[in-house]
């Protein structure tokens, strides 16, 4: 897909989502989904941008998210240090963390990667929870209950008032969504490709396959740590219990309906997946059934997400438009 | 211009380039050939660095023993692969653009992508996806994406693999034309003797890693010990 298309697509979803406020600004329960929609669709599109385009299969994606809010919020609860700052130093400890990570999976294939990451999405929780992380100041068990909101040029951004919060959350998701764009078109994305699709051919080619590897490492758990960070300061506060399964079937489950590898398909689907969810919310325990069910149809019915389904759309409209049919 | 002294490369108990020494001259077209399994891409791996190896390799008299693939690329040295690859997520013009980006002194330079896809004959599947294209045509785009880098060394893994006589007869004249045309040093690793035969100079034999000969193509080929290792003793004996 050509940069100016998945620009276009973009741009024409989040001037719906930017307006929507209009007209459920009053409901607090719908703007709190659209902020988390927002906040997923970030997560979604950096997990997108090492699993679809750089080929490899990290886990620990929710792993740098909490890693990010507990380190934003640590640091901002205990050492009283504004949350604007906190979030981006939560944003640089994940990328480096995501570059900890990233280098013993260098030399390891598919998915054995997988495990390394999951590996360190697992060991978060005895973290936190154990005495390591009450000595750092995780709150153990309790979690942290009181985080400082986000404060900007004088104005306190909480969950008191969601309207100002979506919109400071929206720009944010802008900024993420734009620098993965340019990311994934820039010369950068095209190594990541070439890497994906054949290593061997991509480093005869002079492609450094370290770099760009860690690269893409370092770059998606800085902004899923940043993102993270601005989360646990929405919410005020966080326990590990983000980091049960739940929560990373649900971020899988955006990708897949999004389409894997087909940005922006994965911030369709963070919106699909967090609407579907909430809607199913009545059915109780029987949601996760249903929504595994219409999981496993679309990978069989949409094996490119909805992007392939708006793609196949947009050929026929072509096909059937009879300007576009060659005069000859 | 490419010069390999004493390479070993030991896979566990398996010796499969075993003491080899060999010399490419600037401008010429090298050959290599030898049995199945005689060490052939080893020995290309081993040059561009895929693995870690015993001995020395110089190339315009600098050493790049121990270099990674992609230092390799920047010093000079192409190769392409014996099963094409291809980057199925890109069109034929960024594949190009890889090995220019990436390889060629200097970064990307579109007016020799253009240069070269016309070079490689694809010019008018630039927007092609990879995967589209047939077997010839993913081999010119493997070969293309390698000019891209801007080489003086050119390695050619058994080129002619699975084409029909057609497809080897514009290689061929591909292969040529990169050497004199583009003033590109090749080597080439081929099994059909009459492409090695028309094509090189001077032609290595090598078997289980270890050089047979090394000589001009029609003293090879009547090279007793070649036929042997090829035929068995018996034929050895009847020449």
């Amino acid at each position: 897909m050509s940069w100016k298309r998945m620009a276009a697509i973009m741009a024409v979803f989040y001037a719906v989502v930017g307006i929507l406020p209009l007209f459920v600004g009053d409901m607090r329960f719908v703007m709190h989904i659209l902020i988390m929609c927002l906040i997923w669709a970030v997560v979604a599109s950096c997990w997108d941008v090492i699993m679809g385009f750089a080929g490899i299969f990290s886990f620990g994606q929710v792993a740098f998210f909490v890693a990010g809010a507990y380190c934003s919020a640590m640091l901002a609860y205990h050492l009283h240090i504004p949350p604007v700052w906190t979030i981006l130093i939560a944003g640089c400890f994940t990328g480096v963390l995501g570059v900890l990570v990233g280098l013993p999976c260098l030399k390891l294939a598919g998915p054995y990667v997988a495990l390394v990451t999951f590996g360190v999405h697992m060991t978060l929780t005895p973290l936190l929870r154990g005495k390591i992380g009450i000595a750092m100041g995780s709150g153990g068990a309790t979690g942290l209950l009181t985080i400082p909101p986000i404060q900007l040029f004088g104005w306190t951004f909480s969950s008191e008032h969601l309207v100002p919060f979506f919109y400071l959350t929206f720009a944010v998701t802008i900024i993420c969504s734009a620098i993965i764009l340019i990311i994934i078109k820039s010369f950068w994305g095209t190594a990541f490709l070439a890497l994906k699709d054949s290593e061997e051919f991509a480093t005869s080619l002079g492609v450094n396959a370290f770099k760009y590897k860690l690269m893409v490492f370092a770059i998606t758990s800085f902004i899923t740590g940043v993102i993270g960070a601005f989360y646990g300061h929405y919410v005020g506060m966080l326990s590990t219990r983000m980091l049960n399964l739940d929560l990373f079937c649900t971020l899988m489950v955006m990708l897949v309906v999004g389409g894997i590898g087909q940005f922006p398909g994965a911030i369709l689907g963070a919106f699909i997946t967090v609407t579907v969810n909430e809607l199913l919310a009545p059915l109780g325990m029987y949601r996760p059934l249903i929504m595994g069910a219409l999981v496993a149809a679309l990978v069989l019915l949409l094996p490119e997400g909805v992007i392939g389904l708006i793609r196949s759309i947009g050929s026929m409209w072509r096909q059937n438009d009879p300007q576009t049919i060659p005069s000859s | 211009m490419l010069k390999a002294s004493h390479i070993t490369k030991k896979f566990g108990q398996l010796v499969a380039v075993n003491d080899l020494s060999f010399h490419v001259e600037k401008g010429e077209i090298y050959g290599i050939a030898g049995p199945n399994g005689a060490g052939k891409s080893t020995l290309f791996n081993l040059i561009t660095g895929n693995y870690p190896y015993e001995g020395k390799i110089e190339f315009d008299g600098k050493d790049i023993s121990g270099f990674p693939p992609h230092r390799i690329a920047k010093a000079g040295i192409a190769r392409t692969f014996q099963i094409p690859h291809i980057f199925p997520s890109l069109t034929v013009e960024e594949t190009v653009g890889v090995g220019s980006r990436f390889g060629a002194p200097g970064g990307l330079d579109r007016k020799h992508v253009r240069e070269v896809l016309r070079f490689v004959g694809l010019d008018s599947e630039r927007t092609t996806p990879t995967g589209h294209l047939n077997l010839l045509g993913k081999k010119n785009l493997m070969i293309g994406a390698a000019l891209a880098t801007k080489p003086r060394m050119l390695m050619l893994d058994e080129p002619m693999a699975g084409s029909n006589s057609k497809e080897i007869m514009s290689l061929m004249d591909l292969i040529r034309r990169i050497n004199v045309e583009l003033g590109v040093t090749i080597i080439i690793i081929e099994h059909f003797m009459k492409v090695l035969a028309e094509l090189t100079k001077n032609l290595l034999i090598i078997e289980s890693g270890k050089m047979v000969c090394c000589d001009a193509p029609e003293c090879v080929t009547s090279n007793p010990k070649v036929i042997e290792c090829y035929l068995g003793e018996a034929y050895a004996e009847c020449s």
